[in-house]
């Protein structure tokens, strides 16, 4: 059976559980809006102001939503030692990592789709015409997020605190990612286009071939521990 | 199939659960796994089908290592209750398994197994409503299906009532005659010596006893009386 079959399979298993069980992606989305109400409340600032800040605060909400998706990433293997399962069959462990990154890919996606519209309202920004963008900009972060994440949760998956070690081993790893994402979407809040910010994009999709390929090549490794 | 095991070893962190563990098996063996608690019988399980790597020593089927993927043989192991989702439906479970490894997901077959297992009826339930019993039932179906080279099996007969037994025995004869390995650990020495053909004992870690069955086993009544309860040896 192909990589692209398996990844499928799994991903579909794991959209099913998530279907029935709902614990990611509402804690995720309630986590998120919950986020931006706290911003909203704590920062009084001018729309210029909050039009600089944006992306950055913006992107903090991801990172903190995305964490706690990633935290339950490998929960439905860990219930009934289902990880052994997967690894004694014959499922490519690169397709384990890709279905795996691709689900954490669709919950994030679908709470930013919610998360950033709402971002615009609470804070009265301007330049509705610019989200088309920016929400491609905030694709290609998510997608290096959520594969440094999937590789790093799997690093962590065996560790006692894995819930507290994940974000102090994660952040680190994913300020090249975050740089790039806040310069790109400034630039483009600020210009309406790209502009100077291009080779933190090309930075980006760099950073995104990178990581797919190395938790393709060193899944196996990662998750047998 | 044959299967070599040499010189196999397994410490976790400074504590040797299974040292220098040497056996041959070959098809239509089934091989009781006995010993204490503690004795290193799960952890020899987990090293033989792969789920942890030995400290040292080499398992090989057929002259080739375990770790060849071309070579490697269909293993499977039975923990009672585990390794399915409880949030699927038994079908589920069983077609994604199916799936998963690359047989064909025919409904039908899936249903003549769950017949057979005695879950046909509970087919369509989560496997999280279901008793350990019944969970059992399913992974026994899961493995009917799968068909494994080399079954492994940890402590089956603990959640399981009569039939189920019946059921698990039956399944068992059929692996054997299908010129499958079978490896079971278990506390439940009678029921597993009535149908072992080979019974190995570990002590700490170590090999202590290993011998194709006979009748009557003296040898083995020395080297198991002192695993047994006070009043029974």
């Amino acid at each position: 059976m192909n990589l692209l079959k398996q990844t499928s399979l799994v991903f579909w298993k794991d959209l099913l559980l998530e279907l029935r069980r709902r614990d990611s992606l509402l804690t995720m989305f309630f986590f998120g809006t919950l986020l931006l109400f706290v911003f909203h409340f704590s920062f009084d600032l001018p729309p210029d102001k909050v039009a600089e800040m944006a992306p950055a605060l913006l992107w903090l909400a991801f990172l903190f939503t995305g964490t706690l998706g990633l935290t339950q990433l490998f929960q439905v293997e860990r219930e009934n030692h289902c990880l052994e399962a997967l690894l004694l069959s014959p499922l490519d462990r690169g397709a384990l990592f890709l279905a795996k990154s691709c689900f954490n890919l669709f919950l994030m996606l679908l709470v930013e789709l919610v998360v950033m519209p709402l971002f615009w309202i609470l804070f009265n920004l301007h330049g509705w015409n610019l989200l088309p963008q920016l929400f491609l900009v905030t694709l290609l972060g998510t997608v290096g997020f959520c594969v440094l994440g999937t590789i790093m949760s799997a690093v962590t998956l065996r560790a006692r605190a894995r819930e507290l070690l994940l974000p102090l081993v994660l952040f680190p790893l994913m300020i090249p990612v975050i740089l790039a994402t806040i310069r790109c979407m400034e630039n483009i809040m600020s210009a309406g286009d790209l502009g100077a910010a291009a080779s933190w994009l090309r930075l980006l999709l760099g950073f995104d071939v990178i990581f797919v390929t190395v938790g393709i090549l060193i899944f196996d490794r990662v998750i047998e521990g | 199939m044959r299967l070599c095991v040499d010189r196999l070893s397994k410490a976790y962190n400074f504590l040797w659960a299974l040292r220098d563990f040497s056996v041959e098996l070959e098809s239509g063996d089934l091989v009781a796994l006995l010993g204490p608690n503690g004795a290193g019988k799960t952890t020899l399980l987990k090293l033989l089908v792969g789920l942890i790597a030995p400290t040292s020593g080499s398992i090989r089927f057929d002259g080739t290592s375990r770790l060849a993927s071309l070579s490697r043989p269909r293993t499977g192991l039975l923990m009672p209750a585990d390794h399915l989702y409880d949030n699927l439906t038994v079908r589920e479970n069983l077609s994604f398994f199916l799936s998963l490894y690359g047989d064909r997901c025919d409904l039908q077959m899936i249903d003549s197994a769950l017949q057979e297992v005695g879950l046909l009826e509970r087919g369509a339930e989560f496997v999280g409503n279901l008793s350990s019993g019944m969970r059992c039932r399913a992974s026994l179906a899961k493995w009917q299906l799968l068909q494994p080279d080399l079954l492994l099996l940890d402590e089956p007969y603990g959640v399981l009532d009569g039939s189920g037994i019946d059921l698990l025995e039956k399944f068992l004869r059929h692996q054997i005659e299908n010129s499958g390995i079978v490896v079971m650990a278990s506390h439940h020495v009678s029921r597993a010596l009535r149908l072992c053909s080979r019974a190995l004992i570990l002590k700490q870690g170590r090999l202590t006893f290993n011998e194709v069955k006979r009748q009557p086993w003296p040898s083995f009544d020395r080297a198991f009386g002192e695993f047994l309860p006070q009043g029974e040896r």
